[in-house]
């Protein structure tokens, strides 16, 4: 069809469909007049367009529709290497397994005679200079570790241009399979833990930090249920190679995985601890959470974490706490302890060693084993005094502090109360708290495509697409700093909050400033003005005490996401708690750049209008 | 007021994918990261804007699915040589492969007559855009994306019902 008569068409077609039965025949009629191929086409696209809404057609979106298309492939795959190929020394005598990084073969080793499992790594990755050179460092620390949790590696080393590893081969299933989607007796969890603390503590003490404890890595010989672990010193390989873009590698090394193995794209999230979710540091404590998830997932059959989408998971991982243990688990009270301390948010707060873990995963077992035993280590069971009084104290502490909160938001209520009522002669004046912030706003104007120097603001200017802006604060008295920007609003959606400050890399994270502190947002760079209009707002709260509505979103403030609030329900939670305490505006003193907010009481909220036309 | 440009990026791609999604399939998870892994790897693409964002990330996902589908297809007639035979054709895979490309390829034809109401489907059906934000990207009315959305779509289900045919 020509694109006039294409558009003949449509005009049409536009006006058409808007009507029913004779109207529209009797319409398209008119407008074809005695063009009866013109009329014909018109017709077969209406009676096209009826079909497609009622079978609802291309209804969805082509991610789902197209999914099949993936599962076939996984269901095409082929090994590289078949039965009796003869690789360097190596005769592959059956495939084992595939993953992200590579293949995994049962092979005989004509030198030694002996049987090994021999990972062939996956071409892309051999070709990654870098991180072979740390594959290698790795491997040769690894080869080094004599634990018998841990399974021995024999050689690294290349041939036809693919590098390989070959490793003792267990005759045994992986504890992935072993669970089956199946949760393990405590006695059986218990076995399993320990030896793979076991196994934890003879590779922390040489400085090795496996990363990716999970079941897929454990496996259970047939013959004795001796457990080993596999991989250790390989995880680095898959690891995120720059920590800017580690959401990027993560997502790739989950996607290539799934090509290979479906069902291991979750799995690969599910154990990572916080830490690795928010691409920080990570050091041996980040094993200890991924066995407290692995005994979770063991005691309960389930995995503590779940969601629709690798955000949704790594949301949880960083700040929800795991789903309470089901009301059937047989776990022992103690357990489910364990399970919690190991699992703490703050590596600090978890055990310090796979060692102190497994003093108390023994203890539990003996308790079973033979009942109640008094305390039948020292160190533990003063730990465990410790800990009760500990818990007893925190009660103490949290009882009051609830107290004073009360108490403290009835005085702050009534003195917010006693502001907007404009009666206050004869109302008792009490010397209440009173909360002051600083700030000015430095702004880079971009015309005439360069930017002009940058130059700091008190008032509401107007903004333009491509200016950016920095907002500075200066606390007289510490506090509590949160500063959000939110989008424009539409309609009545709840608008997009950014949060800007606290952020993991400015003030270390914490909300918490000192008197006379100044700070920067963001730190480095700019936020720029798109191209989408409407008013935007920037919120400055500050607290003597800190807000915990915002605390939980610290989160995502995090560089990747620019602090966007992904989680809806997080995100109405700011909204609904900002326009809440927003209702008092605090006293607003205008300097040519600085501006003085003063608000009465413990909390001071405002908003900053950015007006962008 | 956003980020600057990376963050920018990173932060819409954040969105993109999180997005609330009912059924989600480990299949489509794959796909949909497979699209943002090749999304965040623009380096080299200048970010106009939100809408160019859009924009790509729709053309990359249709990207993916047809070279998936394309793959298929190959895989299933050995290399292209050889006919394809019925029972081979019957899969459901094989059978929403060359729905794809058929869809593909009269999507090209759409292009080449309206540019723009074939964005509308590329928005929508590829980049899972709602009709509101669609309108946000190609900077027109809401209805005219609806407009354009029911003649665009009854066009291609014309196409493809005769392609089949033949």
């Amino acid at each position: 069809m020509s694109p006039e008569r294409w558009q003949q068409v449509s005009r049409i077609f536009k006006s058409a469909i808007s009507l029913d039965g004779e109207a529209r025949a009797a319409y398209v009629q008119d407008q074809c007049g005695a063009d009866e191929s013109l009329r014909s086409e018109v017709e077969k696209l209406l009676a096209s367009h009826q079909r497609a809404s009622a079978e609802n057609f291309i209804g969805g979106r082509a991610a789902d529709d197209g999914a099949v298309l993936i599962v076939d492939e996984v269901a095409e795959y082929k090994p590289r290497f078949d039965k009796n190929r003869q690789l360097g020394s190596y005769l592959i005598l059956d495939q084992l397994g595939a993953g992200g990084m590579g293949e995994v073969y049962l092979a005989k080793d004509s030198r030694l005679e002996r049987t090994v499992a021999l990972k062939v790594l996956s071409p892309d990755i051999s070709e990654d200079k870098r991180r072979m050179q740390r594959f290698r460092q790795e491997a040769k620390v690894a080869s080094s570790l004599n634990q018998p949790n841990i399974v021995t590696i024999f050689e690294f080393g290349e041939v036809e241009g693919l590098t390989f590893l070959a490793t003792e081969f267990i005759d045994g299933e992986t504890l992935r399979n072993h669970l089956h989607g199946h949760r393990l007796d405590v006695s059986e969890t218990l076995d399993i833990a320990i030896q793979v603390l076991a196994a934890l503590e003879a590779a922390h003490e040489a400085r090795i930090v496996h990363r990716d404890i999970k079941p897929e890595n454990v496996m259970i010989r047939h013959r004795d249920r001796l457990v080993k672990v596999l991989d250790f010193g390989l995880a680095k390989v898959t690891e995120k190679r720059s920590r800017a873009f580690m959401e990027h590698e993560l997502d790739t090394e989950a996607a290539t995985e799934f090509k290979t193995t479906p069902g291991v794209l979750m799995g690969t999230i599910n154990y990572m601890s916080p830490e690795q979710a928010r691409a920080l540091a990570v050091d041996e404590r980040t094993d200890i959470w991924s066995l407290g998830v692995m005994l979770y997932e063991m005691v309960t059959g389930a995995l503590p974490f779940g969601g629709p989408t690798t955000s949704h998971i790594l949301v949880q991982i960083i700040e929800h706490e795991p789903q309470p243990l089901p009301k059937g688990t047989d776990a022992p009270a103690e357990l489910q302890r364990v399970i919690r301390k190991a699992m703490a948010k703050s590596p600090d707060e978890r055990y310090q060693s796979a060692k102190e873990m497994a003093v108390d995963l023994k203890n539990l077992r003996k308790q079973l084993d033979h009942g109640p035993v008094l305390a039948t280590d020292d160190t533990d069971h003063t730990d465990r005094a410790s800990e009760k009084k500990r818990v007893l104290f925190v009660a103490l502490v949290a009882m009051l502090v609830a107290t004073i909160g009360i108490f403290a938001v009835s005085i702050w209520r009534s003195s917010r109360a006693r502001s907007s009522v404009a009666v206050p002669a004869a109302a008792p004046v009490v010397a209440g708290p009173e909360r002051t912030l600083t700030y000015w706003i430095t702004v880079q104007k971009f015309r005439e495509g360069k930017y002009k120097d940058p130059y700091g603001v008190a008032g509401e200017i107007n903004f333009e697409a491509g200016d950016r802006v920095r907002v500075n604060v200066r606390t007289p008295e510490a506090g509590h700093l949160y500063i959000f920007s939110e989008g424009p609003r539409e309609g009545n959606v709840v608008p997009e909050f950014n949060v800007l400050f606290p952020s993991p890399t400015a003030n270390k994270g914490s909300s918490l400033l000192s008197a006379d502190q100044q700070i920067q947002i963001p730190e480095t760079t700019w936020w720029q003005f798109d191209t989408q209009e409407g008013v935007e707002r920037l919120w400055l709260v500050f607290g003597e005490d800190a807000v915990p509505e915002l605390e939980n979103v610290k989160a995502f403030a995090n560089k990747q996401t620019g602090g966007l609030i992904a989680d809806m329900t997080q995100n109405k939670l700011v909204h609904d708690f900002l326009t809440s305490q927003s209702a008092v505006k605090p006293a607003v003193e205008k300097g040519e750049t600085l501006t003085t907010l003063k608000a009465p009481g413990k909390l001071l909220v405002y908003a900053v209008r950015l007006e962008h036309h | 007021m956003y980020p600057l440009v990376y963050d920018e990026l990173h932060r819409l791609a954040r969105r993109y994918m999180s997005r609330e999604r009912k059924g989600h399939t480990l299949q489509t998870t794959a796909l949909i990261n497979e699209a943002y892994v090749r999304l965040v790897d623009q380096r080299n693409v200048h970010w106009a804007n939100r809408s160019h964002f859009f924009a790509i990330s729709a053309q990359i996902m249709r990207r993916i699915l047809i070279d998936h589908a394309r793959r298929h297809a190959y895989a299933k007639r050995g290399g292209g040589a050889q006919q394809v035979s019925l029972e081979e054709a019957a899969t459901v895979a094989s059978a929403r492969g060359s729905e794809m490309l058929r869809l593909d390829e009269a999507l090209k034809m759409l292009a080449e007559m309206d540019p723009r109401r074939s964005q509308v489907v590329e928005l929508r059906y590829f980049g899972g855009l709602n009709n509101e934000e669609i309108a946000g990207v190609l900077n027109v009315s809401e209805n005219t994306v609806t407009r354009d959305w029911n003649i665009a779509r009854a066009w291609l289900y014309q196409q493809l019902s005769e392609s089949a045919a033949n």
